[in-house]
């Protein structure tokens, strides 16, 4: 009676262990004998191009055999908990990767032949997000500049140039109000565009956000109304800015998202947008002959000030737990070589950050080469503040009528909070 | 596996060793609750004394990772973003739970009475039940967002025409409705099991005595639903402070921070680099929710039995 039960158990255990194992034995077997590295990209718009670059790369040579994995980011940062990172990642730089640096676990690149020819201006946007002695943790791929976005031919029906100054700024808005044209598109339901766009175009435009985040660093868990930097302080004067500009937004900004505005723009409800370039080609779908340009947004009333605000948009990485170092390398290297990282950056509408490389054609960037090229660029305050602090949603808060002064101590006391417990 | 068995199995036998063998257990019962035992151990106990025993370090996720005490603690406790979530959290849950009874209590009165087409409606009303809460709260986004403030303009009601989920005094209102909206079928299914339990010969003895309508109401149908109600406002209340679909559907916790739930809030743990952190508030969080599950059990063992 007992007997028929416990041989039932012992043969189901049996069969299961052995599936373990079998699929254990599985993993480890790649076959051909070429090393496999495992490549991850998620930037779902070029996954097509990145796939025929990865094919090309494993048709011309036998030694490594690249896989492409585009499961996300959450997924890599999980990879990395568990100590079995990919060997190679090309990833949107920003304080998420900011932890891996900060801890070393991403392995030093500065000896490869590619971060020869990266410029050396960028290295400074690339320490704003942690570092770690010594290394050259992730190289740039590709910088995204982003600024106002305007519709040329209402610019030209009413007899406007582009803004230099403040004053001319706010000159161009009202004429364009008194017009009956919306002069900005605002899109405040969501809150990343708030922040990408009015908060880090209006504290960029006027504070040197790396001079500002070095200091405030410094302060720590000092920040607050008796530091001598805080945002508070610094970030009081753009941002009243920046709600007077929101006065001259469509009447139901604060219901509209990122989609209905690129609808609304292309459909030329709007003279003016704050977004970045990534809305072109979602405005395409909709009005694909529409004449757009670029410029930076004024915030004071000296046109040296002006600047584009840039982002590392894709950075590569090799981890530090990669079992495929040299192969990695390898493959990174070609990435790198010009015709493959030019074209990538030419049909993604980013600049290449290696030093001989041209900015890219699309004539609606032409409005931000210039500042590029002169290296006046800031990196978007929001993304500089740790992500644990809900800094996007006290800028869409600030959007809606919240007090700027409130807003930006709260802000104060939530970074010493952090600066004291980390 | 073979692991797993040679040592789960045998232990519950040797702590119960059966009186000379004639009441021994089959061995074969074990088995049917190793898989559950197995699988629950491992996505709940384990994690969650992982996420306990990660509280008191200062651990991101990766890396290395020092003890700090009740550091973590002592931080949360003043941090005015995590208690803003907690208020917020309690004080929409509260809404919501009299809401969602007091409606589904009236409607199953009304299903459960004489009326046409009560099995159709019933099948109505239920249908909010089987849409994924993040389908609910995008219709509903969009409801708000458009269609909303488009009436509101067209019939000249200024108070309608700019989006409820981009006032930071009244989003929370909008998500009371909603999460309402879906949680009523579930409270109005197990109130319209218990007015049907409830025996009709009661209804007429009462007529007899010449009770009103609402006499009856109140003092037949509310006392035997007791019981009911007490079940309805426990579960309600607990499904409510986990809030987390609906409101990311909604708001995503905006306008600012006016709606961030305390599960909300615990998750940014994760995307923010904030693990240890974020694990002492899940920590705190889940004190919370025994206390008041224990609280709730004790007050209502008095009240089931009347």
């Amino acid at each position: 009676m007992s007997e028929e039960p416990r041989r039932a158990l012992r043969g189901i255990s049996g069969a299961l262990g052995l599936a373990l194992v079998s699929s254990l034995l599985a993993g480890c077997g790649s076959g051909d004998g070429a090393e496999p590295v495992r490549f991850t990209f998620s930037k779902r718009e070029a996954i097509p191009y990145m796939t025929q670059v990865v094919a090309d790369y494993n048709a011309s040579q036998d030694d490594v055999r690249v896989e492409l994995d585009t499961s996300g980011v959450d997924v890599v940062s999980a990879s990395f908990v568990r100590g079995n990172p990919p060997d190679l990642m090309l990833a949107n730089y920003n304080m998420e990767v900011a932890r891996f640096v900060d801890r070393c676990t991403l392995s030093d690149l500065g000896d490869t032949a590619a971060a020869a020819r990266i410029r050396p201006d960028l290295q400074p946007l690339m320490d704003q997000y942690g570092t770690c002695d010594g290394r050259t943790s992730a190289l740039p791929y590709s910088v995204m500049a982003a600024s106002v976005i305007y519709d040329k031919a209402v610019f030209a029906e009413h007899d406007l140039e582009v803004p230099q100054t403040w004053s001319e700024l706010l000159e161009v808005a009202d004429t364009l109000e008194a017009a009956g044209v919306t002069p900005f598109y605002g899109t405040f339901k969501d809150d990343w565009t708030v922040a990408q766009g009015w908060f880090d175009y209006a504290v960029g435009g006027q504070v040197d956000t790396l001079d500002f985040f070095h200091r405030l660093d410094a302060e720590g868990a000092d920040v607050g109304p008796r530091s001598d930097v805080s945002f508070e302080k610094d970030f009081s004067r753009p941002l009243e800015q920046m709600t007077q500009l929101a006065q001259y937004t469509n009447d139901d900004a604060a219901s509209r998202g990122y989609g209905d505005g690129n609808l609304a723009f292309a459909q030329g409800q709007a003279a003016m947008y704050l977004q970045g370039p990534w809305a072109f080609s979602e405005i395409a779908k909709t009005a694909p002959d529409l004449d757009l340009g670029t410029f930076p947004l004024p915030m004071t009333e000296d046109p040296a000030d002006l600047k584009v605000r840039v982002n590392v948009d894709l950075a590569a990485i090799v981890p530090e737990g990669s079992r495929h170092q040299e192969a990695a390398r390898d493959f990174l290297e070609y990435l790198y070589r010009p015709e493959i990282i030019e074209a990538y950056n030419e049909s993604q509408l980013g600049y290449t950050p290696t030093t001989d490389a041209p900015p890219p054609s699309d004539p609606r960037l032409a409005g931000m080469t210039e500042y590029y090229d002169e290296g006046r660029v800031y990196q978007g305050a929001s993304v500089l503040v740790p992500k644990t602090i809900p800094v996007m949603a006290y800028t869409q808060g600030i959007a809606f009528g919240a007090d700027v002064d409130a807003t930006m101590r709260t802000l104060d006391t939530d970074w010493a909070r952090l600066a004291r417990r980390q | 596996m073979s692991l797993l068995t040679t040592t789960a199995v045998p232990a519950p036998a040797a702590a119960r060793p059966a009186p000379r063998g004639t009441r021994r257990t089959e061995p074969i019962y074990y088995l049917f609750l190793l898989p559950s035992l197995v699988l629950f151990t491992l996505a709940i106990p384990v994690p969650a004394i992982v996420g306990i025993f990660f509280s008191f370090t200062n651990s991101v996720g990766i890396g290395d990772w020092d003890f700090v005490g009740l550091t973590n603690y002592a931080v949360a406790f003043t941090d005015p973003a995590i208690l803003r979530s907690y208020l917020f959290t309690f004080g929409f849950s509260l809404v919501t739970v009299v809401l969602v009874n007091v409606v589904a209590f009236l409607l199953a009165v009304g299903l459960t009475s004489r009326i046409r087409l009560k099995v159709g409606l019933r099948a109505v009303f239920v249908i909010p039940m089987v849409v994924s809460g993040i389908i609910i709260a995008y219709v509903f986004n969009f409801l708000f967002s458009n269609s909303l403030p488009a009436a509101g303009q067209a019939v000249g009601i200024p108070f309608l025409e700019t989006s409820l989920l981009a006032n930071p005094d009244l989003a929370w209102l909008a998500i009371v409705v909603v999460t309402a909206w879906q949680a009523v079928p579930g409270t109005l299914l197990i109130y319209i099991a218990g007015l049907l339990a409830i025996p009709g010969d009661v209804y007429e003895a009462a007529e007899i005595d010449g009770a009103t309508r609402s006499q009856r109401l109140a003092r037949i149908t509310l006392p035997l639903m007791a019981g009911y109600v007490v079940i309805n406002v426990i579960l309600g209340f607990k499904n409510f402070l986990n809030a987390y679909d609906i409101i990311v559907g909604l708001t995503n916790g905006g306008p600012g921070t006016a709606t961030r739930s305390i599960a909300m809030t615990i998750i940014t743990g994760f995307n923010g680099g904030d693990y240890a952190y974020q694990m002492a508030n899940a920590t705190i969080f889940f004190v919370v929710t025994v206390l008041i599950a224990f609280l709730q059990l004790s007050v209502t063992r008095g009240r089931n039995s009347l």
